[in-house]
């Protein structure tokens, strides 16, 4: 794996999911700016909540570690000519610029490793499916530490 | 179309390296065919921002305060290591307020960092120096600093997150 190309290269991620329904426009998206910038929406008008914004710095340390977490898992080399097409469900968007590689995927939402299985490109969706996940981690545990009060 | 199509926007780029043939950039997916963005509206709510003032240029950044104390990125944490090693390893630099060990969701096992908290700046300050580089399970961990004040740059200069905001917005 090119290491400097990774390190060095062009960054952007994004990644979106959401329906519209009773309750609105509820989606989660965030986003790794280029310069840094970390970025996060999270919407529902559930019980008239509101929608939770946050915009942070990352250090070069923490995209790095996104890059790693992104290239380890191989996506850049999947396609989603296969995989399920969004439907009123509701619809998943990752977008990757990677060294000179970029993707822009679209797919249904995943509900278990069930639909993985049940379609047509289960390798490649299943690797979706686990990034996506790891990629949530990561950022719901930065947005956490950075903003949120530790529950008691 | 109002996808980020960096093909175009590279004659300003000024590559201090070697100049990356962005002309053969590899594309794929349903969302840059249907022109970047797919149907949804959200962009609009994530975008609507003002551009940030740039920085002075450099690696450097200047680590930010968040809510209860300053986080620590290790990376290069083994799969099998456990909480309590990293509690004791990096407790011995200051209190930890909170660790996140966050797993991967294939394996099971760690993913490969840890964010760690410490109520003091000192404590954390002090963790960076004494950990970053050392070895863990045999290997070696990078110690950071999670968060900044503002935007780097460096070999990434301001010349490209500019346009690309642009065309994000």
């Amino acid at each position: 794996m090119a290491a400097t190309e990774e390190d060095n290269g062009e960054f952007y991620l994004r990644y979106y999911v959401g329906h519209r329904g009773k309750f609105g426009h509820e989606f989660l998206e965030f986003e790794f700016r280029p310069d840094g910038k970390l970025r996060y929406a999270n919407n529902s008008n559930y019980k008239n909540d509101t929608m939770i914004r946050k915009e942070v710095f990352l250090t070069p340390s923490v995209q790095k570690e996104c890059r790693r977490i992104i290239s380890e898992s191989e996506i850049m080399k999947e396609d989603d000519n296969n995989w399920p097409e969004p439907n009123r469900v509701g619809r998943q968007e990752l977008e990757i610029v990677m060294g000179n590689e970029h993707i822009s995927f679209t797919t249904s939402k995943i509900g278990s490793l069930v639909d993985v299985h049940s379609s047509q490109d289960p390798e490649g969706l299943r690797i979706f499916y686990y990034l996506v996940q790891d990629l949530k981690c990561l950022v719901f545990s930065l947005i956490s530490l950075h903003f949120k009060i530790k529950p008691i | 179309m109002r996808g980020r199509v960096m093909v175009d926007e590279d004659n300003d780029v000024v590559m201090t390296e070697q100049p990356r043939e962005r002309g053969r950039e590899r594309r794929k997916g349903r969302g840059l065919r249907l022109g970047g963005r797919g149907e949804s509206m959200q962009q609009a709510l994530l975008n609507d921002e003002e551009e940030e003032e740039e920085g002075d240029g450099g690696n450097d950044f200047t680590p930010l305060r968040s809510v209860e104390g300053w986080i620590v990125l290790v990376s290069g944490v083994h799969e099998e290591a456990q909480e309590d090693d990293i509690l004791t390893l990096f407790g011995a630099h200051g209190h930890i307020n909170n660790l996140h060990l966050n797993l991967d969701r294939r394996t099971g096992f760690l993913k490969g960092y840890a964010l760690i908290e410490y109520e003091n700046f000192v404590e954390a300050q002090a963790a960076i120096s004494g950990m970053n580089g050392t070895k863990l399970f045999f290997r070696t961990i990078s110690v950071d600093w999670a968060f900044s004040t503002g935007p780097f740059k460096g070999r990434r200069s301001s010349s490209l997150a500019k346009p690309r905001h642009k065309a994000i917005s």
